[in-house]
């Protein structure tokens, strides 16, 4: 086999590899293209392994070898892959044959590890020499590691120095045997299997998180710092709390703040105390903290338990951190546990709130009306009747929802107005939510503008929706008003005016009116076909309280 | 075989079911049932590497076993049948187990039966290689001491990774001190240097922490404790990146003195009440100091914790002062064992003259349940044996030496290097193995005292550079 044959096919071992690199970093761990990932690699490695044999690659600062044939070479300074190994010291790399899958996985799950953002402690090294692999041999270069070159030889030469005016043996060697010499000492006993089982039980002990008692700890130095010196542990539990959530541990954070809340037991002075602590909480509400929960959100993994216990802890100075990330987040899932956090925060601080109305994204401003509606306090009504008309309609939709559920200064000339809304599903949502305020003054606009000049030009849909809202207010006024309406008559415009009789037709029947039933009986032979139709429908609904059909 | 984890648990299998059927051996002939049925265990599973590898060499080198060529990674389960596997291997001085073909019951029992009535014998690796000569497919090889592979090659690398740890923890301080924010980077590159120097030369690496510098001993002391720490964590079964966390934490554990005065740390005279309260604060400053590195992990939170509990003991005494007694973290006491027993054996400013070795091991079992765990301390004492490493030693033969490795399967006769002749003449130093017997069966050599070396003023370093 001549080296042309090898050449080839570890050059694409070694993007096989790079590529690999990039994907398991891009893809989470459950994402098939990520298992996919590894397999290939598996099967061209082993291939190449059974076919050639251990490959053993050589690094240099910008090439890879593999005897002495270059088979990787970049001068990049960011994206280089014989850097990525040589900066940290490997200079050998070898990959034996009975590699498994498994040993691979490992391997690329190392080299894939994003070390700016989940441990800029870590090396290369560590991470393979943590894996102890079998058949993935590594050649480090030592002087890496050397401090200082000279430092062995003079501390060897200093601790043999000591011994230069040792007495000599001989002269003391009589001394010697006469010494009575040391205790004595007990034979060892041997380990048993009930000191290994007890081993065991403190071995499993010491899996669980060590973050707790770090922070026990940081309340005792807290706890018995003097006035000058109390700042200090708050610091570090603002460090201790960042590194929490950096490591996905919300429940340790959170255990932080639950200490943080409670007396602490001891402190001389409560008010510095409090103030002190209070740097913790506005650390843990900080945009940083909360911009880092919602990634985490995102991915799903969070117990939704413990983030709702966290935001318990928080006060209102967490409203706009949890604003902004509002518009951040990228699942569903993600958003609803913010807008539930924010209905819980929002409420101590309205104002922050509705400060989240002029976002310049409509997604955000849309949920934080929802989040106003959840609260239902009415002192947000003129905020929302400024976004009453805000351009984007999803968001006009949502004021209209809100309206629908508070009555209050400026909110009956803002629906007014958005009945006239150039969408129809903002004008028939704003028709709904006059229905659901059920005051005269609601029902006087609704009344009114179906007597208005342009009614009768609507979509069917839209009156109908009118009726519809107007027989849900019930009533006698009602029935004759509709009763008036079913009985029009006009030789203009017959189709438009059948579409009016219509609705009135269906409001008379969502009230039950039995003195229709006359009328409605004669309407049922009507040769306008929406207009019999309707009456009929009527008609089985108020003998049978039901819709044929629907 | 599929995959490395299978390998990893039949290669366990193996050794731990050939420590079940020496076990039974050594109660029932081999050829009883119940042995028997032990024996067809061991038969199915050592079967299935040898049909798959075409032979099956089970080795001992140092502390552990390999198996063609592997070293065989035991967990805690397996630790009790893997350390009296051992120890019976070192009893008959046997290196390796060679199984050429497939092996059956019928050969098994066979072997069991040399294997057991061996270890009566005088030489009992001779005794065994003649039963075992004209057997089918099992052959035996005899141990390999650690110095027939290259010592000298060894001691340079142990030296090399003891000297460097020293240097580069000097370093470290020194930045501290001067209020560099440091990196633990690379401290955990040096410590991993330090695992695998201790997992593959253990009594070299241990021989190391002999040597005390009283000028550097703050240096010394943390890779001392490290060195001893990560052995004793060994011995419990830790996996390779717990031992670098424990050696890691055990070498920072004493960072918070950097930021005690000079005139107190080097104060010729005693101490007083003041310089006391200084002192017991460096727990605290040690804690503050892990959280000015460069960033802050997993290894930190374990670091702090360890650096402010190593004082504390399991009664509540100690320093500093708690309230409400923690549960200790298990590598506080550790680190706290490692600790004791180096500073006792140095010589440091508050206590010039230190003591012998087994003189502190013997402090160190009255503080037993007070001051030092009960369980760690049988392990630690498993560990370092009933004469530690760089105890001196008088011989029956009249010949000094100095311990220079403990023994596992006996702890009474550890290896030790002989440093005179009979007559209290220096000679070349030579280590003897004093589980080696006569014709007779008498031992060679057994220690007759120990003695300490500080009052005839006898330098142990030359012995062990």
């Amino acid at each position: 086999m001549s080296d042309e044959d090898i050449l080839r096919p570890a050059q694409e071992l070694i993007q096989v590899f790079q590529r690999a690199k990039k994907s398991l970093r891009m893809y989470p761990a459950n994402n098939p293209v990520y298992s996919k990932t590894i397999e290939d690699a598996f099967r061209r490695t082993d291939a190449f392994l059974l076919e050639y044999g251990d490959l053993e690659l050589k690094f240099r600062q910008s090439e890879i070898l593999l005897g002495e044939q270059v088979v990787y070479q970049s001068q990049d300074k960011e994206d280089n892959f014989a850097f990525f190994f040589f900066k940290d010291g490997v200079r050998e790399l070898v990959f034996r044959r009975g590699l498994s899958s498994g040993e691979l996985g490992e391997f690329l799950r190392a080299i894939s590890f994003d070390f700016e953002r989940d441990g800029e402690e870590e090396d290369i090294v560590t991470l393979l020499w943590e894996r102890d692999f079998e058949h993935i041999k590594y050649v480090i270069d030592e002087n890496f590691l050397l401090e200082d070159n000279v430092y062995e030889d003079q501390a060897i030469a200093h601790a043999k120095g000591e011994g230069a005016d040792e007495p000599e043996l001989k002269r003391i060697y009589g001394e010697i045997l006469k010494d009575e010499g040391g205790p004595l000492q007990p034979e060892v006993a041997p380990v048993t299997k009930a000191d290994l089982l007890e081993l065991l039980k403190e071995l499993e002990r010491d899996s669980t998180s060590k973050l707790p008692k770090l922070t026990g700890m940081l309340f005792d130095f807290f706890r018995d710092a003097g006035p000058s010196e109390c700042a200090e542990p708050v610091d570090l539990m603002i460090e201790v709390f960042e590194y929490c959530i950096k490591k996905d541990d919300l429940r340790s954070a959170v255990g932080l703040l639950s200490k943080a809340s409670g007396p602490v037991a001891g402190a001389p002075d409560a008010a510095l105390v409090k103030k002190e602590l209070g740097r913790l909480f506005e650390f843990a509400s900080s945009q940083k903290i909360v911009g880092m929960l919602g990634e985490r959100l995102d991915t799903g993994e969070m117990f939704e338990a413990v983030f709702e216990e966290y935001v318990r802890h928080l006060d209102k100075s967490a409203v706009p951190s949890f604003i902004s990330i509002l518009g951040e987040l990228k699942t569903i899932e993600a958003r609803k546990r913010i807008i539930n956090a924010l209905v819980f925060l929002g409420g101590k601080d309205i104002q922050a709130l509705v400060k989240g109305l002029s976002d310049p994204r409509w997604y955000v401003v849309r949920n934080i009306i929802y989040i106003l509606r959840q609260i239902k306090d009415r002192s947000v009504i003129e905020y929302l009747v400024k976004t009453a008309r805000h351009q984007d309609v999803r968001v006009r939709m949502e004021v209209l929802r809100a309206f629908g559920e508070f009555e209050g200064p400026g909110v009956l000339p803002a629906l007014r107005e958005a009945l006239d809304d150039p969408e129809a599903s903002i004008r028939m949502m704003a028709v709904r939510a006059l229905g659901k305020l059920m005051s005269e003054p609601a029902k006087g606009i609704i009344v009114s503008r179906i007597n208005g000049k342009g009614f009768i030009d609507l979509d069917f849909n839209e009156k109908k929706e009118y009726f519809e809202v107007l027989a849900n207010w019930g009533g006698q006024e009602t029935e004759e008003f509709l009763l008036r309406m079913l009985r029009t008559g006009s030789f203009f415009r017959k189709n438009k005016v059948a579409e009016l009789r219509a609705c009135a037709a269906y409001g008379l029947g969502l009230l039950g009116s039995r003195s229709a039933l006359e009328h409605l009986e004669k309407l049922k032979k009507a040769k306008n076909r929406l207009l019999s139709d309707y009456s009929y429908r009527a008609i089985k609904r108020i003998e049978y309280g039901q819709q044929p059909g629907h | 075989m599929d995959s490395s984890r299978d390998i990893d648990r039949l290669s366990r299998d193996v050794v731990s079911q050939l420590a079940v059927i020496v076990r039974t051996s050594q109660l029932h002939d081999p050829r009883n049932v119940a042995v028997a049925t032990s024996i067809e265990k061991f038969v199915a599973v050592a079967n299935v590497i040898i049909l798959e590898e075409s032979s099956m060499d089970i080795e001992i080198v140092g502390e552990y076993f390999y198996l063609n060529g592997e070293r065989v990674k035991f967990t805690m389960e397996h630790l009790l049948n893997f350390d009296f596997l051992q120890r019976e291997f070192k009893k008959r001085a046997l290196g390796s187990i060679k199984f050429r073909c497939e092996v059956s019951t019928a050969d098994m029992q066979e072997f069991l039966t040399a294997f057991i009535s061996c270890q009566f014998q005088a030489e009992p690796f001779e005794d065994l290689l003649l039963k075992t000569d004209g057997m089918r497919c099992i052959s035996v090889g005899r141990l390999r001491r650690i110095s027939e592979q290259s010592d000298v090659d060894m001691r340079k690398t142990v030296k090399r990774t003891y000297f460097n740890a020293v240097s580069f923890t000097r370093g470290v301080m020194n930045k501290i001190k001067i209020g560099e924010r440091i990196s633990m980077k690379k401290a955990k590159r040096v410590v991993e240097t330090m695992v695998d120097t201790l997992l593959d030369k253990e009594e070299f690496l241990f021989g190391m922490t002999v040597i005390k510098n009283y000028d550097e001993y703050t240096f010394h002391h943390s890779v001392n404790v490290s060195i001893l720490s990560v052995a004793l964590g060994q011995r419990l079964g830790m996996d390779k990146k717990s031992l670098m966390e424990l050696g890691l934490v055990a070498l920072f554990h004493d960072i918070g003195k950097t930021v005690i005065p000079n005139e107190i740390l080097n104060k010729p005279t005693v101490f007083d009440e003041h310089d006391w309260k200084v002192m017991a604060r460096h727990p605290l400053f040690g804690v503050k100091l892990i959280f000015r590195m460069k960033s802050f992990d997993a290894a930190s939170v374990r670091a702090a914790i360890v650096a402010y509990e190593h004082h504390i003991h399991p009664d509540g005494s100690g320093y500093p002062g708690i309230k409400a007694l923690p549960e200790l973290d298990l590598f506080s006491r550790i680190v706290a064992i490692a600790d004791q027993y180096d500073a006792m054996t140095s010589s440091r400013v508050y206590a010039r003259t230190p003591m012998t070795p087994d003189k502190a091991l013997a402090l160190m079992v009255k503080r037993v349940s007070s001051q030092l765990d009960p369980l760690l301390m049988k392990f630690f004492i498993n560990l370092v044996g009933t004469y530690p490493v760089g105890t001196l030693v008088v011989l029956d033969t009249l010949e000094l030496g100095v311990v220079s490795a403990a023994n596992q399967a006996d702890s009474m006769r550890p290896r030790v290097r002989v440093i005179t002749d009979s007559g209290g003449n220096r000679i070349e130093p030579w280590v003897a193995d004093l589980t080696k017997k006569n014709a007779g069966g008498m031992y060679l050599r057994s220690i007759r005292k120990t003695v300490d070396h500080n009052k005839y003023g006898i330098n142990l370093a030359e012995y062990f550079l």
